[in-house]
């Protein structure tokens, strides 16, 4: 069938039209309608004259100036594993309250500039996700506060722990009661610390808050299993997985870790055949519903009814209970029949915070038998403990003056809590506020005492995502500010005359008591894990708690007058901790492709009947004013609204950007919910609002980019999908001869039935490259820097589209359309396939970016480094401090583009040639490929035959872009599967 | 090329002075010595930083005597690599070591028998084996007067050189507008020389001047050839590279295994200057500056000479370890230089000068295994040698990322 793809609603509608008038597409740029003086210029003769006059005074001054002193100072005392120029990389965890990731820390000159993932991770298995790899520039954060404070005055940490501890002694004499406000902590060691605590100050009570929570799901287990806990998840075991309104590729619990496990059963090569299935149901477009092989727009309140009648058909067919329920309105039996096909190897998740549907989820899947399989409760999870009922309580108590004191650490309800008012009338009632925050976020500006927490990078820790699995944190830096860790402060209130690292080794040295550890040596052991960063232990293989029936029912089906709204968690920003970080604000959402803003999706029926389009301006029940923007498979009768944005404190970059939507969470029965709240929308006529989407620029027009077919078919034919591939092989030739390589020949190979779209590698290659961050306005003039996209296309209906991503960077052309228009040569081929940039040489012609079918150039359209008006983290000297040494800011008035990171390329030749041997395949990672949670990227030498890149070559799924214009990528991609029937 | 005849034309005076000062000095102040004693002399140069025959403990032990103390293959091995013994749990090196405050040894790269003569130096206290000479000049206190004056030489020709060839560039210049001037004048004005070709020749030679050293002068904008800037330390390679011949890379430990080469910490400084407190020339003002930098906390700011383009990128290691480049062929004789110097003008057509005729160790590493034209073009005799260009190595990629 003749497929017709498209980007933008805007594109689609085009090409209808386009279809219908049998004409070309309208260009995208028009002089027509412009003042003279934008077509000619506006410069004068004058203006040429006074240039020239200044430029050769410039330059006549700056010849005459003398050469800076450059100083070359040496450390005092060099340790020895520190070499001036050579990378130490360090295993930690990164885990911020929300998500966790075990890493590695680059470090030059011990300092932190690149985050990468831990191969010997059981869980992320090296694997990382945008925020983890931007989080490296929060270090850098010129709004992290640089002393504790009181009352908003810089002022010591020995007035702050004499005030502290005379008033927490004061309060316990008095019993009154305090309150530790934290979000989840999964840190063994910090749990004991604050159990010691909670001992020496009876008075003080613990409670984990989290902005998105999870609530519903550890009740429903409880309820049903007599365990209040969330399960581990084996998304790699199952052949059938079902979401409803989980984003489990994207936001869900452990995302980097489930799409390792997707992506592991859904890779074909090496002749395998069968892969897993995935349905989405969802109320918005979410990462895993566009990678879904089957996707279904729900309504939110629709989303019991659906779920209860797929546990009836499954419970008709294994003889359980069935309950009365009206119909569902999407036909579930052929989920259900496959559901029942794979018994013990399926998944239904939901990650909707309501008790009702969570009832369900856990009977389905019990009823499939696939506890002990794909879900196992013996090694619970213990991310997301947050108590939603505990946090209402704390509120109440709070407004009604029983709370005396509170301390806070690593939240920000005042910004986040769907009842923040309340939250903060009840915080003007507490006498004695701390906050642990590390930058005056809302909530530590409403505090008495802010005793700032070390970052990350800078801390001891340890975690325990699953049991059984422990991860360590360790410092990569010395404390960049007078801060203290949370966990040191714990221990100076306490009286404890040890630091926190020296406490949790005790902690551990108790717990692992030798016959737990091969060896028996504590010291050894530990120094281990150290190094390892991860450390896995056994759990004793119980039979799966017994299921106790509870009586289900779809929830109240309320259907009020208006948009059931979803708020979601973008893949950049999440949940609003991150706000101030550049890097996530400007990476395009891989759905959307806008950056910068939140806005109200809303589904293209909607926008015709309610004459929208993309930028008008809405009003939220009154509430706030906000842009739609309309969103292809947004399921009618409903929005959806990003959560993250609207802060009010959160840094230069960050502060005030977009709306916040916690405000509009569904609050029913206390539960934190992000679906469901029913919300009015109004017109501003005559109103926009300037959104800076990346989506009408970088389009491929339509020629077939984004290949793909179905497993049935490809199982009959593995050039399924792929003929284009095969009719270009036979037809074009050259008069020239092929370029003939000796020795080396870097190729890269994407497979796109594996990649998700996560952007992961957008950010990794930012970091890793010295991309600078450019801004809203630049990013709207089609600026962007980045040296990766993502592209998206959306194929068949406008209300469900079919979705695919593609990453796209410089595809290194053997014949590249490049090198040829260069007047100076800047660009040019090199003896290994490289395709170089030499940015020195540069003249800035563009003729390369004009030449460039992939339109994969960019150029700096100024001076990005010291430049007020590009006020992101280049420019202070702070922020600096994450450029990556090996590679050089690229100066205005330059083009440059994907280097396939030579510079690690070079480095590990370097390498083999000093250890006098060969290069191995796969020792060279590019920064895109070593984090990718999928495996989708592979890189290495096209003439090494036993390298991983060349047998992904010889795939039959294997083509390039735009191979018809013969250009001779070195860049191949692999045809998108889908699992479905026809 | 005027400004290239010019400066080879001082060259070649300096070159006749520099070799006629040579000889002249040679004939006065070298005894007349055997060739392999004289060997065993220089080679003990190295060990006089931190030894004495005679003269008291220095860093290390007074040798006199240190034949009988110990067995001739012991001290083969320790003067080698003294570390190695000590580790390997040699009771001897372990109790020798203790005594000297658990200050390494350097290891040194001489064969046995240069050991050898160096123990029959020590035999002979000092002396040249087998000659009989007096002790009138004696050289334990002061290097020999032969090495002494090449490096001396050595030094004022680089700074002469950079001196002449600012004067010389500029005294052309001038002269040349003067010229120009003088003869656009006398075609328009004056008209005393009535051959007009004069002026045009004159004038068509003083422009093309002008324009070449522009051009020079603007090419060269950014570079630093014979910069010599004061350090804070009069720190001098010449007594420690060249004297006591100190392995370059026992300081610049780093060059082998870096980008950078690296300046070492004040703190290597002290395995030999915790002992040697004074200097022979500045006395213990130099070397007291080291110990004001571990007393204050305050590392020594030293003034980088060799500067490289930021948008280049440069690695020792490679150059060092895998290429087997010396490092005089990029930093001149470091070993003659009281002062560091900045010989070559680092500009990118001298990188490139090398990178097109240097030979790679194509056949020592493994690692070029893998280029299987290259190794078959040179078996079947198509060329002689791989050179870095062979490879690749004069593509922008190579430094500019």
């Amino acid at each position: 069938m003749e497929k017709i793809y498209w980007q933008s609603l805007e594109k689609h509608t085009e090409q209808q039209i386009s279809v219908l008038n049998n004409n070309k597409p309208l260009p995208e740029f028009s002089i027509e309608g412009l003042d003279e003086s934008e077509i000619k210029g506006k410069s004068s003769r004058r203006d040429f004259l006074k240039m020239l006059g200044f430029s050769v005074s410039a330059v006549a001054l700056v010849s005459s100036c003398q050469m800076p002193v450059r100083k070359a100072i040496p450390m005092l005392n060099q340790p020895e594993e520190l070499i001036p120029g050579i990378a130490n990389f360090y295993a930690s965890t990164f885990f911020d309250g929300t998500d966790y990731c075990s890493i590695l820390v680059k470090t030059r000159e011990s300092r932190p500039i690149k985050i990468e993932g831990n191969d010997l991770s059981p869980l992320t298995k090296g694997g990382t996700s945008a925020r983890v790899q931007a989080s490296v520039l929060n270090l850098y954060d010129d709004a992290r506060l640089k002393k504790p404070t009181r009352q908003r005055e810089e002022t010591n940490w020995s007035t702050i722990d004499e005030e502290v501890i005379k008033q927490l002694n004061a309060l316990n004499a008095t019993g009154k009661k305090v309150v530790l406000l934290t979000s989840t902590i999964i840190s063994p060691s910090t749990k004991g610390l604050i159990g010691e605590f909670t001992t020496t100050f009876p008075n003080v009570e613990w409670i984990m808050y989290d902005p998105v929570s999870m609530f519903a799901m550890r009740k429903a287990n409880e309820m049903q299993f007599g365990k209040a806990v969330i399960p581990d998840y084996h998304f790699d075991k199952a052949q059938i997985i079902v979401g409803f309104n989980a984003d489990y590729l994207g936001n869900w619990l452990m995302p980097v870790a489930f799409t390792k496990q997707y992506s592991a059963n859904r890779k074909l090569a090496g002749g395998k055949k069968t892969m897993s299935r995935s349905y989405q149901f969802e109320s918005n477009l979410s990462l895993t519903g566009s990678n879904a092989d089957l996707r279904y727009g729900i309504k939110p309140s629709d989303e019991g009814l659906i779920l209860l009648n797929l546990y009836n058909e499954i419970a008709r067919n294994t003889g359980a209970t069935i309950y009365p329920t009206a119909d569902s309105p999407i036909d579930i039996m052929p989920v259900a029949a496959d559901l029942l096909k794979n018994k013990g190897a399926s998944l239904v998740v939901s990650g909707t915070n309501d008790l009702n549907i969570q009832l369900i989820v856990n009977a389905i899947n019990n009823l499939l038998a696939n506890y002990g399989t794909t879900i196992d409760l013996n090694r619970p999870m213990y991310l997301k403990q947050g108590n939603d009922e505990k946090m209402a309580r704390l509120v109440k108590d709070m407004n009604a003056g029983d709370i005396s004191g509170i301390l806070i650490h690593n939240v920000n309800p005042v910004y986040d809590y769907f009842n923040a008012k309340d939250f903060i009338s009840g915080l003007y009632k507490t006498s004695f506020k701390v906050s642990f925050a590390d930058t005056m976020d809302e909530t530590a500006a409403l505090c008495d005492l802010v005793c700032p927490n070390h970052n990350y990078l800078e801390s001891w820790g340890d975690a325990l995502p699953v049991e059984g699995y422990l991860s360590i944190m360790q410092p990569t830096i010395q404390p960049i500010f007078t801060t203290r860790q949370f966990e040191d402060s714990l221990l100076i209130w306490l009286g404890q005359n040890i630091d926190f690292s020296t406490f949790m080794e005790k902690f551990w040295a108790t717990k692992m008591n030798d016959n737990h550890i091969e060896g028996g040596n504590f010291t050894q052991f530990w120094n281990q894990t150290k190094h390892d960063g991860v450390y896995q232990y056994p759990v004793e293989n119980e039979t799966q708690p017994s299921f106790v029936d509870q009586k289900l029912t779809s929830g109240s089906n309320k259907k009020g007058a208006g948009l059931e709204l979803v708020l979601y968690e973008k893949m950049s920003i999440g949940t609003g901790k991150y706000t101030n970080n550049p890097w996530l604000l400007e990476m395009p959402d891989p759905i959307t492709t806008s950056t910068w803003d939140n806005y109200l999706c809303i589904s293209p029926n909607f926008a015709k009947e309610n004459n929208l389009k993309l930028e008008d301006v809405v009003s939220i029940n009154g509430f706030f004013e906000i842009p739609v923007l309309v969103q292809p498979g947004q399921p009618d009768g409903t929005a959806a609204l990003a959560v993250g944005f609207g802060r009010t404190s959160a840094g230069k970059a960050g502060t005030n950007v977009g709306q916040n939507a916690y405000p509009l969470m569904n609050s029913q029965n206390n539960l934190a919910g992000m679906t469901g709240t029913v919300i009015q929308i109004e017109k501003i006529s005559g109103k926009t609002y300037p959104l800076a989407l990346t989506q009408t620029h970088h389009d491929m027009e339509g020629r077939p980019i984004a290949r793909e077919t179905t497993l049935p078919e490809y199982l009959k034919n593995p050039f399924a999908g792929n003929e284009q591939h095969v009719f270009d092989e036979e037809h074009n030739v050259s008069l020239y001869s092929k370029i003939q390589y000796d020795g080396l020949h870097w190729g890269m190979s994407i497979d796109l039935n594996s990649c998700t779209g996560c952007s992961n590698c957008v950010i990794a290659c930012q970091s890793e490259n010295n991309v600078p961050v450019i801004g809203k306005e630049q990013v709207k003039n089609r600026r962007i820097m980045h040296w990766m996209r993502i592209d998206r296309y959306y194929a068949r209906s406008e209300e469900n589209p079919e979705v695919y991503h593609i990453p796209v960077m410089c595809q290194h052309c053997d014949n590249a359309p490049c090198e040829n228009v260069c007047p100076v040569a800047a660009t040019n081929h090199s003896t290994e396939g490289l395709n170089q940039m030499a940015y020195n040489r540069c003249i800035g012609t563009r003729y390369c970016m004009n030449n460039c079918p992939y339109k994969v150039r960019r150029f700096n359209w100024f001076e990005f480094t010291n430049n007020n008006k590009f006020d992101f983290n280049m420019n202070s000297e702070l922020g600096r401090m994450v450029l990556n040494p090996d590679v050089i800011v690229r100066q205005r008035g330059v083009v440059e583009k994907c280097s396939l990171c030579v510079q690690r390329i070079q480095e590990k030749k370097l390498v083999a040639k000093m250890e006098d041997r060969e290069l191995r395949d796969g020792e060279i990672r590019t920064a895109c490929q070593q984090s990718c949670p999928a495996d989708a990227i592979q890189f290495g030498n096209l003439l090494n035959k036993e390298s991983a890149v060349y047998k992904q070559v010889k795939e039959d799924r294997m083509y390039h872009l735009l191979e018809q214009l013969h250009t001779l990528p070195s860049t191949s991609y692999l045809t998108r599967v889908r699992n479905t029937e026809a | 090329m005027i400004i290239n005849g010019i400066t080879e034309g001082y060259t070649l005076k300096f070159r006749v002075i520099l070799t006629l000062g040579i000889f002249i000095l040679l004939f006065f102040a070298s005894p007349p010595v055997h060739s392999q004693t004289a060997d065993d002399e220089k080679n003990f140069q190295q060990c006089k930083a931190c030894h004495t025959i005679g003269g008291g403990k220095l860093v290390g032990p007074d040798l006199k005597g240190v034949n009988d103390k110990r067995e001739e293959s012991w001290l083969i091995k320790f003067i080698q690599n003294s570390q190695a013994l000590v580790q390997s749990g040699d009771k001897t090196a372990i109790e020798v070591f203790e005594a000297n405050f658990k200050i390494p040894m350097p290891s040194h790269n001489l064969t046995d028998d240069q050991v050898r003569g160096i123990l029959a130096y020590i035999r002979n206290d000092g002396k040249i084996a087998g000659a009989e000479v007096t002790v009138t000049e004696t050289p334990t206190t002061s290097p020999s007067a032969e090495a002494l004056a090449t490096a001396e030489e050595g030094v004022k020709l680089l700074a002469e050189k950079k001196s002449d060839e600012r004067r010389n560039m500029r005294s052309t210049f001038l002269i040349m507008i003067v010229l120009l001037l003088i003869s656009i004048t006398d075609l328009v004005f004056i008209k005393m020389v009535k051959a007009k070709w004069i002026h045009y020749v004159i004038i068509l030679v003083s422009v093309a001047v002008v324009i070449e050293l522009t051009f020079v002068e603007a090419v060269a904008l950014g570079r630093q050839q014979y910069y010599q800037p004061d350090q804070p330390i009069a720190f001098s390679h010449k007594i420690h590279s060249g004297q006591n011949k100190i392995d370059c890379q026992y300081c610049h430990y780093t060059a082998a295994e870096s980008m950078h080469a690296g300046i070492p910490p004040v703190t290597l400084c002290m395995n030999c200057h915790a002992q040697v407190k004074s200097g022979k020339k500045t006395g213990t003002v130099e070397i007291a500056k080291i110990y004001a930098a571990i007393e204050t906390n305050k590392p020594v700011e030293w003034v980088k000479v060799h500067n490289l383009p930021d948008h280049v990128y440069f690695n020792h290691a490679q150059h060092v370890n895998v290429g087997k480049i010396d490092c005089q062929k990029c930093h001149g004789e470091v070993q003659k230089m009281d002062q560091i110097i900045q010989v070559e003008d680092l500009s990118m057509g001298w990188c490139i000068q090398c990178h097109r005729t240097q030979t790679v160790q194509f056949a020592n590493n493994k690692f070029y295994d893998q280029y299987i034209k290259l190794h078959k073009k040179l078996e079947d005799g198509e060329i002689t040698s791989v050179t870095v260009k062979d490879i690749g190595g004069d593509e922008c990629q190579k430094c500019h990322y």
